[in-house]
């Protein structure tokens, strides 16, 4: 074998084992050794580099910005893992009556959302009211992570009235909507939704998706008060719960 | 056959131990990356982008957003030019994420995408000051680096530096430097590389080939230079002396 045939058979087969004659020429031509060792180095120097770099945090702001400007991106969704059964549910809500409940709930919601909560108004009321399942320890975790300054703790013996330094201070209007729809969810624990225990079953999972959903958001804007885009996925999950809660009410008359 | 090592805050280290581990899998490499907080696969990112979910396109693109940076900033050689095109080939995939079939492996699409934006920029930008070595397109580029073949040369000694391998990667004309920096610093092989830049199999060998021994040239070259620099610097004082 002579270096030029050598050249050929290391761009055809790369640098890893080479035939026997290429081994025998090289044993005995010390420019195609050196070539060879050459290569190598260069390899190995570039298998070193990075092959991933961190990109500045601008151009995925500037790229999402630009996303939403060409209508790629439709709209924030707030249950990701569930948009399918959110979507066919709405799709099975808009024609029937339920929709007139959930706008109902919506607007109390929105109400109470613009005027705020009664100065009376002190969360440990729930702990009286019969409990529903998993859902409700979700729920009142969220209000009371939301706004921890002005809520007593749950768990704590709030028979009596709220300490009046709470007393003074006016809920959050996030957590007015919370409260409003929480006391929407306590009329719904016990009626046999739908005459059927696996609709039931996923109208109850559904709500208490939406109760965590809730209780993730509210814990991130706790931290994040400036998020925006965490306070644009709280209201809509608000929205979606109230959708949900007039759905569950409106199977429970239903039925019963 | 590859290094292990680690590199920090990068998962090349990783990468490289699954391709020793698994072998030259085709199509392995490139699909291995990093853990991501959200427990999709990258199928339903692609579902949930294709009917419009915001936080679906800002999954997929954490997942391959750094080695598409990484791509882009060796291919052009500096920030701002590497975050523009990013964001070019990221907007043109997102355009067109409702076509996507999976015939291909995202990745492969994706990569696809960046090095024909890259090569566009890059073409639009020479077009003035072309000259053959400059050009564009593999096949242009066969004729590549010579080697004296047998004669004696400037042996690079022993490990390359890395400032300079570098360095020398910005020099390479665009088609080598695509070839090189896909299979030698990303990991890819040859049959993705072919699927990325649109070329066969044998091509890609035939770059990456000519792109290696172009680069030894250019090492070499640096090596001289300071070589030189060290002389003249070496003669400076005893001149000021006189």
């Amino acid at each position: 074998m002579q270096c030029k045939e050598l050249e050929f058979v290391l761009e055809s087969a790369g640098l890893g084992q080479l035939p026997k004659d290429a081994r025998v020429h090289l044993a005995t031509c010390a420019a195609c050794q050196g070539f060879l060792a050459d290569l190598n180095s260069i390899v190995s120097a570039a298998k070193s580099l990075p092959a991933e770099v961190a990109p500045p945090d601008r151009i995925w702001i500037s790229l999402r910005a630009q996303l939403e400007a060409e209508g790629l991106i439709k709209e924030p969704t707030a249950v990701l893992e569930h948009s399918n059964w959110l979507n066919s549910f709405g799709a099975w809500l808009k024609p029937r009556t339920l929709a007139t409940a959930a706008a109902a709930l919506l607007v109390l919601a929105i109400a109470v959302f613009v005027t705020r909560v009664p100065q009376n108004y002190h969360p440990g009321v729930a702990k009286n009211r019969p409990a529903v399942e998993s859902p409700r320890p979700v729920q009142s975790t969220a209000a009371a992570s939301a706004s921890p300054s002005s809520t007593p703790p749950v768990n704590a013996p709030s028979q009596g009235p709220a300490p009046s330094k709470a007393k003074d201070l006016a809920p959050s209007p996030s957590e007015s909507a919370s409260f409003t729809l929480s006391q929407a969810e306590l009329d719904v624990p016990d009626m046999q939704l739908a005459g059927n225990s696996q609709v039931d079953a996923s109208l109850r999972q559904n709500l208490r998706t939406l109760n965590a959903f809730i209780a993730e958001c509210e814990q991130h804007l706790k931290q994040n008060p400036q998020d925006e885009l965490a306070r644009e996925y709280l209201y809509t999950a608000y929205q979606q719960k109230a959708d949900l809660l007039a759905a569950m009410m409106e199977s429970g008359r239903g039925e019963n | 056959m590859c290094a292990s090592s680690v590199i920090p805050g990068t998962t090349l280290g990783a990468t490289r131990r699954i391709r020793t581990i698994s072998g030259a899998a085709t199509g392995q490499l490139a699909r291995q990356r990093p853990a991501q907080p959200v427990a999709w696969t990258e199928a339903d990112a692609i579902r949930l982008a294709q009917a419009g979910n915001a936080p679906a396109f800002e999954f997929l693109y954490k997942l391959h957003g750094r080695r598409v940076y990484a791509l882009c900033l060796r291919m052009v050689g500096n920030p701002a030019d590497a975050e523009d095109l990013m964001q070019e080939a990221f907007l043109q995939l997102f355009r067109k994420i409702g076509t996507f079939r999976g015939e291909s492996a995202f990745s492969t699409w994706l990569h696809r995408m960046t090095v024909n934006v890259v090569l566009m920029r890059l073409r639009k930008k020479s077009l003035p000051t072309d000259s053959l070595e400059e050009t564009l397109e593999p096949d242009a580029e066969n004729s590549g680096p010579k080697r004296d073949v047998g004669a004696p040369d400037l042996r690079l000694s022993g490990a390359v530096d890395r400032v300079n391998l570098e360095r020398s990667i910005e020099k390479l004309p665009p088609g080598y430097r695509t070839v090189f920096v896909l299979h030698d610093v990303q990991g890819y092989e040859h049959n993705e590389i072919a699927d990325i830049m649109g070329c066969s199999v044998g091509n890609s060998k035939s770059q990456l080939h000519k792109a290696r021994t172009r680069l030894r040239e250019l090492l070499q070259e640096e090596i001289r230079q300071q070589a030189r620099e060290e002389r003249k610097a070496a003669k400076t004082p005893s001149g000021s002396l006189d």
